[in-house]
């Protein structure tokens, strides 16, 4: 039996070897997406089957004899021992976020090849890591956060650090992810008037929880679910109704307009009233469109249409500027790596697990599942045509600001496309027009709505699709925008704690919490406005800054890991979080050093603004000043965040040499043992 | 087919923890008192406070 065994997982592995090598190797010709997901699933396998496992019994020496924080501190509320599968669809459903679908549909402009290579390979070795071993070490600490441990382990100076990390990579986060939806939705009626329907079906579902059937949130969902539906129906009569189709007509700065108002009253509104019923239906929402899309792309088995590589590897990509090393591996953070993971892993779920043995497929099989959402993004955007592809994400000011120029521009780089092409596409899902719309989200859109349109229904039901997949992706983010102004209003209230109590107190009354969530909104909406002003299209200098900020905190999030695994096992296990974090440093600090220096205009900051200037000395204009500034403001967050994570690293560096040395005490913080009396039927 | 039956009841019960109505069961349990309007929009104030003052993931 166990030689079988043997032979099942040798034969696993050469397969997942074969497939990655005939994804890397066949450049000749297009190749069946089939290849990427059996490579995935092969190699997630094994790294699940011997790494993680390497890790749980070696490293950790995980115990279910030792009680859990939800057994000892057992609440009924926040500490509930939990079955290992509930908490794990519960993990999962806390990471997936919109960026390992985003990331990837970005990335692709340097072809399929880097970027799965990476999702692949990053997620086994790197992001599963990190959030195995946050959640174990929470898990060990009576579930405290990532800044407790940070503080407790490494040092004060690094846990405040972290706190004002994580805030403005919040700020960051909340414009780019505000400004895919903007990109989605602009020019698009059928679109907005999807979205904007959620916000009275949020409301109603509110209502009918807090007054008519209290407590009934899955049936309260399901009714919510069937009623965003039908709004799709709506919109599409809406956009071809000519009386209604121009009231949901915006452009850019009038839905960014609307986006930061929405965010204000999202945060600012009773939890209950509107965020909650929006959060259990996005939710819901996103586990069914996740599950439909595997299933899908099974099913159609889509070949991809974009080469391996595409000449962009040279760093003058359309959609953001720059080499493979580092900017695939910034762009595409949470389907690999993501520091954000490390909030989640130390927050809810350590308070959940019922034997410390769960921890092994909650916090590393979560993270393997997010990869491979990723990869499904990924297919559904390499299958579009590469002319098609850049046509949707390239902007204006990089293809030129007419289809007639942009095609050309796009068809002179090898990447045939017609204009008639893309009105007969855009036509086909009801839209006016797909130029321009940098961001990712309706990129994906077309690829996930060919994807399920060939399931059945074919060009008919296309439109439909479109919509419905831009309806997941802006729920989605739009939930996050609240949610997470919500959360940077708390941080910035516990920053002002670290100085002052009093003026901290009062921030939480009525009067401060309005005044804050004013300066929150106004803060990533500032980075919103100046994406949508950007000629380069925003993303271009966004998401790389939202990308590097992320992987900072992932790295921050591996010295805390490499801390612990130290005073632990001594030097001894210390690679398994430090080659990770060394990768991860390499690439953001790298990434953050050129998007600041760099001489190429496209890709450094200080050299875009330097051009600027030249410019504005021949033609002065008020746009081309505030254009300046951006650019100069862009470089200062990026030094801010490189600072930031070189002192975490200086303290970790400073802890790590005091214990090799013996100078230092290598104390763990763990919560002692206590014998676990968990029954088996209690878990 | 009980493997259907057992699945179908695991992904009810992850609906049912994503819906938060299980840890709204725990509460009742561990209150000892019985279901309410009153006791949900309780039940909701606590747990929702905590739920969204905490980062939702990118």
């Amino acid at each position: 039996m166990k030689i079988l065994a043997h032979l099942v997982w040798a034969a696993i592995a050469v397969l997942g070897a074969f497939c990655l090598g005939g994804i890397a190797l066949n450049h000749a010709e297009p190749i069946n997406s089939l290849w990427l997901v059996v490579a995935a699933a092969c190699t997630y396998a094994v790294g699940f089957r011997f790494y993680a496992k390497f890790i749980a019994a070696r490293v950790m020496a995980l115990n279910d004899k030792r009680a859990t924080p939800a057994e000892r501190l057992r609440d009924g509320l926040d500490f509930e021992p939990t079955n290992k599968w509930i908490l794990f669809g519960h993990h999962f459903a806390a990471i997936a976020g919109p960026g390992p679908l985003v990331g990837p549909v970005l990335a692709a402009q340097f072809g399929y090849l880097p970027g799965t290579l990476w999702i692949i390979i990053g997620a086994v070795l790197g992001g599963a890591v990190q959030d195995f071993v946050i959640l174990f070490a929470s898990m060990r600490r009576d579930g405290k956060s990532l800044g407790q441990i940070a503080r407790e382990e490494v040092g004060t100076v690094g846990g405040f650090t972290a706190l004002v990390t994580v805030l403005l990579i919040m700020i960051i986060l909340l414009a780019v992810i505000a400004l895919v939806v903007v990109n989605a939705l602009k020019g698009s009626p059928w679109g907005t008037f999807t979205i904007a329907a959620t916000m009275p079906i949020a409301l109603w579902m509110g209502i009918y929880l807090r007054w008519i059937r209290p407590g009934k949130v899955l049936e309260c969902s399901l009714m919510g679910v069937v009623l965003v539906i039908a709004s799709i129906f709506g919109g599409q009569w809406v956009s071809e109704s000519p009386t209604w189709g121009p009231w949901f007509t915006f452009g850019a700065m009038g839905l960014s307009i609307a986006v930061i108002v929405y965010g204000y009253f999202a945060s600012a509104l009773p939890v209950w009233l509107f965020l909650a019923p929006r959060d259990y239906l996005c939710t819901f929402i996103k586990l069914g469109v996740v599950l439909a899309l595997g299933v899908g792309i099974l099913f159609v088995r889509p070949e991809l249409q974009l080469p391996a590589f595409t000449r962009f590897t040279d760093g003058t990509g359309p959609i953001f500027a720059g080499k493979i090393f580092p900017f695939c591996f910034i762009t595409i953070a949470c389907g690999a790596v993501s520091g954000f993971h490390a909030l989640i892993s130390s927050g809810t779920t350590p308070k959940m697990i019922a034997r410390e043995s769960h921890a092994y497929p909650v916090g590393y099989g979560s993270m393997l599942m997010e990869s491979f959402v990723a990869i499904m993004a990924m297919i559904a955007a390499c299958m579009l045509q590469p002319g098609v592809y850049f046509a949707v994400n390239s902007p204006a000011g990089v293809v030129g600001a007419t289809p007639a120029a942009a095609v050309a521009t796009i068809s002179s780089w090898g990447f045939p496309v017609t204009a008639a092409d893309m009105a007969t596409l855009a036509k086909n899902v009801g839209e006016q027009t797909l130029f321009y719309r940098t961001g990712g989200a309706p990129s994906l859109a077309l690829g996930m709505a060919a994807i399920f349109a060939r399931g059945g229904g074919g060009d008919s039901v296309l439109g439909f699709w479109y919509h419905f997949a831009i309806m997941f992706e802006a729920l989605f983010i739009l939930t996050i925008i609240a949610a997470g102004t919500r959360v940077g209003r708390f941080m910035l209230v516990d920053l002002t704690a670290q100085f002052s109590k009093a003026a901290a107190k009062k921030l939480t009354g009525l009067v401060g919490v309005n005044v804050i969530s004013l300066v929150v909104c106004a803060a990533w909406g500032y980075f919103l406005i100046q994406g949508v002003r950007d000629p380069l299209g925003g993303i271009n200098s966004l998401w790389p800054l939202f990308g590097i900020s992320n992987q900072l905190l992932a790295s921050v999030a591996l010295c805390v890991a490499t801390t612990i695994l130290l005073k632990m096992h001594g030097p001894k296990f210390m690679w398994i979080t430090c080659v990770p974090l060394v990768w991860l440093v390499a690439a953001c600090f790298t990434a953050g050093w050129q998007k600041i220096f760099a001489p190429e205009p496209n890709l450094g900051f200080l050299a875009h603004a330097a051009q600027l200037e030249q410019a504005m000395r021949a033609n002065p204009s008020a746009t081309t000043a505030a254009l300046i500034f951006n650019d100069r403001l862009d470089a200062v967050v990026t030094g801010i965040f490189l600072i930031l994570v070189a002192t975490i690293l200086v303290d970790s560096l400073r802890t790590w040499t005091g214990i090799l040395r013996g100078t230092r005490e290598s104390r763990i913080y763990e919560a002692p043992f206590v014998p676990s009396t968990l029954q088996p039927e209690e878990v | 087919m009980k493997a259907l039956q057992k699945f179908g009841a695991l992904v009810l019960a992850l609906l049912r923890e994503l819906a938060d109505e299980n840890a709204y069961q725990r509460h009742l349990a561990a209150h000892g008192r019985p279901h309410s309007g009153a006791e949900w929009r309780h039940f909701t104030e606590h747990r929702l406070r905590a739920k969204y003052a905490r980062a939702k993931c990118c």
